[in-house]
């Protein structure tokens, strides 16, 4: 169990440690659409559309791990003074929350993200790329989360930590 | 028999005029059934995103929507054709009329069936404009200009050599008052008259060849259509006739009094001359057959040119 | 009506409860969402969430929080920020509370580049906040200053929210922009007479570092250098949208390769501090993105169901004095702003307000200005203020969210004041708009 949960939370850190490199690249494509339009008066039809495609996968993959993180902001003015079982009680409590928006988001989006697939559906500008890709991370990144909320669990049960 | 309650979402902001006929509407299928059959409007993006209205309804969270097909032709080419063709339809009666008198609905009504929606009718009215900081006398001036355009209109646009920035909506007044772009689209012509855009663009041109006229959609869920009486069928029908022809002449009319108020402030309003128009959509219909990808969008774009041809726009 | 009303005390109350029990934010408006969708509308109407969060992935303009984020990050640990407090503390030094008065005067120009309070708050939580505590500040003053600064960017231009408004109400968004900029600089104005005034009657609040008085001209001015890149940094942002050559979103973007560039010159930019900023990045802007889709899932509901119908309703049916009914709105605004977030406030009272604001004579622009400061209010007040889990999501360890409730309440009191200031006098108000854009009155 305790080995599954570490497993799982490497693999959200690893996505994690990957994803943050995400928001270079939109730096860089919203600086080539600037240098393009302004200075080569040529606007691309391409980067400031892939730029939108990269920040939902590069906020959502952020998630999981800022899960186990404790980095979702929480009002703890009662949770900060409880202690013991009473503390791993609401602890699980927020986990199960967690894990439940995880698993609407999950159940809903799969459906949307294949049909998305089905119709090979672009997004009709001038570009015209297909989104799957895009939103495929938004059931992935549910499913993460409700593997993450799952391993919480198992450290608060259990005593253990991540490492 | 109870009372059938419905949700519909309109794709207009709250308070604006075409947001208005959607309250008529709904008013008025409610008086044709007696007070029998209910429909809550709500405005643009207060349930879901406009955008995402298609799948909110497939999925059955509100019973009803007025869309734009142009949102989901990334989904179905065929509603490239059903919402606006840049240099399509010069006049918005002709473009209703292809709907009702030839295959139109039919076609609207085979592109939404399989995703388990049921298309009611269009509401069909004129064009949007497109605003400049350069004159622009004839089509050829636009080559080499940086413009906003959305959907179809981007692609095509940018093969009339213009370099299209795909800018959010919002960012369309800021974009032209920095000389950001050079032209834009953006709404109808007293939308944009309320946004300020005679502040930022000096000139205005007509027609809006981008968009000439537009259709916007009436659709149901299936599952939620098929459970209404007869009645009730028929009430959406005559109550969406109504608001097409309604919506239409009020924009006729203020389209009018806008132009004279964009006049007032300055901006110089340059009309196209037709035969410029009617030489470039001809060189369009090669552009638009690159949208329609499958059978059904070359059906529907087959059956407009036909229309055309007959009405000689071709 | 009395179902209207049992949606709004139900949605309400289970807010409060769920959040009580320290779980995430994120997770407990998505909760409430679904169990009020579930309850109330249906569960087919649970694809909602999931179809506001496509939308939410692909915002061009909720983009500028990483980029702005990002920007702070990388001038905060390239050392130049905290070169800059130097500076500000080594001139303002003689000035009661000069850090927190900086504070508020960097939150009004980041103001002026971005209208994104999110980035502008977990920035100078990044930037402002230690360099305030380590001199010993009085925490709630502190924390106050940066929520109350950091919602400046609604009301002064550009601004995400104004231009929602402006599309909304169908007004003008050059005029709607023009008009928050004098309020705007009064807000921040009254922010820091407050500070001023404050830590002049209890000078322990900000204690006054105690090595600066003896500084020769000279190094005083040598210490000046250390605004050259911060103002490098700042035009290239605000010229860039100025001069047209970008978007405000884009222009985070050239902030972030100003910021780059300024490390350069300080050498420090290494390939770890990239990744450390870019890791404190992700981590701000899933937090408050996650927030975001909770949110929006959270007004859908609240607006399908009717939850405002009573609220709403109630005002329409208002038949008394003209200035009742306003503040009768204004209240209602304020309310909904305790747990709303003020896009969906605007898509849900707007509509309402606006044709009864205009039948009662008042001129919309200015109703405009007060809906945004209104809007500043409810991004402050608990239980749901933005700015208030923005700057929690970058407290240093000690510092508790009953920490920042107590440091807004001063300046809650000072929106409102300035409120109040603006329904007596419009003219502040409605002078610049109408001398810059005279054409359309
Ligand atoms: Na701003
Ligand atoms: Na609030």
């Amino acid at each position: 169990m305790t080995t599954l949960a570490r497993l799982i939370t490497a693999l959200n850190r690893g996505l994690f440690g990957i994803a943050k490199w995400l928001v270079y690249a939109i730096v860089l494509l919203m600086l080539w659409e600037v240098v393009s339009r302004y200075f080569l008066a040529h606007p691309t039809s391409w980067a400031p559309e892939l730029a939108t495609l990269i920040f939902g996968p590069f906020f959502l993959l952020g998630g999981p791990y800022l899960l186990h993180l404790g980095g979702h902001v929480a009002v703890d003015l009662l949770s900060a003074r409880a202690t013991g079982g009473l503390a791993i009680l609401l602890h699980l409590v927020g986990l199960a929350l967690a894990a439940a928006f995880g698993l609407i988001l999950l159940w809903f989006s799969l459906p949307l993200v294949a049909q998305s697939i089905s119709y090979g559906e672009t997004s009709y500008s001038a570009w015209n790329p297909v989104v799957w890709p895009a939103k495929a991370f938004l059931p992935l990144c549910a499913g993460l989360l409700v593997l993450q909320a799952a391993a919480d669990a198992v450290f608060a049960v259990k005593g253990a930590d991540a490492t | 028999q109870g009372v059938t309650k419905w949700r519909m979402q309109a794709l207009w902001g709250g308070g604006t005029t075409p947001m208005r006929y959607e309250e008529d509407f709904c008013a008025r299928v409610a008086e044709l059934t007696g007070g029998a059959f209910e429909i809550t409007p709500f405005s643009g993006g207060q349930i879901v995103p406009s955008a995402q209205a298609f799948d909110a309804v497939r999925g059955g969270a509100f019973e009803m929507m007025k869309t734009f097909d142009g949102y989901t032709a990334g989904k179905i080419p065929a509603h490239g054709f059903s919402s606006t063709v840049p240099f399509g339809f010069p006049e918005a009666d002709q473009y209703e009329a292809w709907f009702y008198e030839r295959d139109g609905l039919a076609l609207a009504r085979e592109s939404y069936a399989p995703a388990g929606l049921t298309y009611i009718a269009p509401t069909v009215y004129g064009e949007e404009p497109i605003h400049s900081r350069v004159a622009i006398r004839k089509i050829a001036d636009m080559d080499g200009l940086k413009g906003r355009f959305v959907g179809l209109a981007s692609a095509v646009m940018a093969r009339f050599g213009v370099s299209v920035s795909p800018l959010p909506t919002s960012e369309v007044y800021s974009a032209l008052d920095k000389g950001l772009i050079d032209i834009a689209d953006r709404g109808d012509i007293k939308a944009n008259y309320e946004e300020g855009l005679h502040e930022v663009a000096p000139f205005l041109i007509l027609p809006g060849v981008h968009q000439p006229t537009t259709a916007t959609s009436y659709v149901a869920n299936t599952r939620a259509y098929e459970a209404l009486d007869d009645q009730k069928k028929a009430a959406l029908a005559v109550a969406a006739r109504e608001i097409s022809g309604r919506l239409r002449q009020n924009i006729i009319v203020s389209n009018g009094e806008y132009l004279a108020k964009f006049e007032e402030a300055g901006v110089e309003i340059l009309t196209l001359d037709p035969e410029d128009v009617a030489e470039a959509r001809g060189r369009a219909v090669e552009f638009w057959a690159e949208a329609a990808t499958d059978d059904l969008s070359r059906r529907m774009m087959d059956s407009q040119v036909a229309l055309m041809k007959d009405l000689r726009l071709l | 009506m009395i179902e209207s009303s049992l949606v709004l005390l139900f949605m309400f109350t289970a807010l409060v409860a769920f959040m009580l029990s320290g779980a995430g934010l994120a997770f407990v408006l998505g909760a409430i969402a679904f169990i009020s969708t579930i309850l109330l509308w249906g569960p087919s109407a649970l694809i909602v969430a999931v179809l506001n969060t496509f939308e939410t992935m692909t915002s061009e303009s909720l983009m500028a929080i990483p980029l702005y984020v990002l920007m702070a990050a990388i001038l905060e640990k390239s050392g130049i920020i905290e070169a800059l407090y130097e500076a500000m503390e080594t001139w303002f030094s003689r000035l009661n509370g000069g850090l927190a008065v900086g504070t508020i005067a960097i939150c009004t120009i980041l103001a002026a580049m971005t209208g994104v309070v999110g980035a502008a708050v977990a920035a100078m939580g990044i930037l402002a906040l230690p360099s305030m505590l380590a001199r010993g500040y009085h925490p709630p003053l502190a924390l106050g200053a940066i929520c109350a600064g950091g919602t400046l960017g609604i009301l002064i231009p550009p601004s995400v929210v104004t231009i929602v408004y402006a599309i909304t109400a169908q007004m003008s968004i050059g005029q709607m922009f023009a008009a928050g900029i004098v309020p705007g600089l009064i807000l921040a104005a009254s922010y820091s007479a407050y500070v001023l005034i404050r830590t002049a009657i209890n000078p322990a609040l900000a204690p006054k570092p105690s090595d600066v008085a003896t500084l020769p001209l000279g190094v005083k001015l040598a210490k000046l250098k250390s605004l050259t890149l911060p103002a490098f940094v700042v035009l290239g942002v605000l010229g860039s949208i100025y001069a047209g050559l970008a978007t405000p979103t884009e222009a985070a973007a050239v902030g972030v390769l100003g910021a780059a560039l300024s490390a350069l010159v300080t050498r420090k930019l290494t390939l770890p501090m990239l990744s450390e900023a870019a890791g404190d990045t992700l981590r701000v802007t899933a937090m408050i993105l996650w927030i975001t889709i909770g949110a929006r899932a959270f007004v859908s509901v609240f607006a399908a169901t009717g939850g405002a119908d009573s609220l709403l309703g109630f005002v329409e049916g208002l038949e008394t004095s003209r200035w009742v009914v306003l503040g009768a709105m204004v209240l209602v605004l304020v309310f909904l702003g305790l747990f709303l977030d003020e896009i969906g406030i605007i898509l849900l009272c707007v509509p309402v307000f606006l044709p009864i604001v205009k039948a009662l004579g008042f001129d919309p622009l200015w109703f405009g200005v007060l809906f945004m400061i209104t809007a500043q209010m409810a991004y402050i007040t608990p239980p749901f203020g933005y700015t208030l889990f923005y700057l929690k999501g970058v407290l240093p360890p000690g510092l508790g969210i009953g920490q920042v409730y107590r440091g807004i309440v001063p300046f809650f009191l000072i929106q409102l004041a300035v409120l109040l200031l603006f329904v007596v006098f419009p003219g502040i108000v409605t002078w610049l708009p109408e001398t810059l854009l005279p054409s359309l009155k």
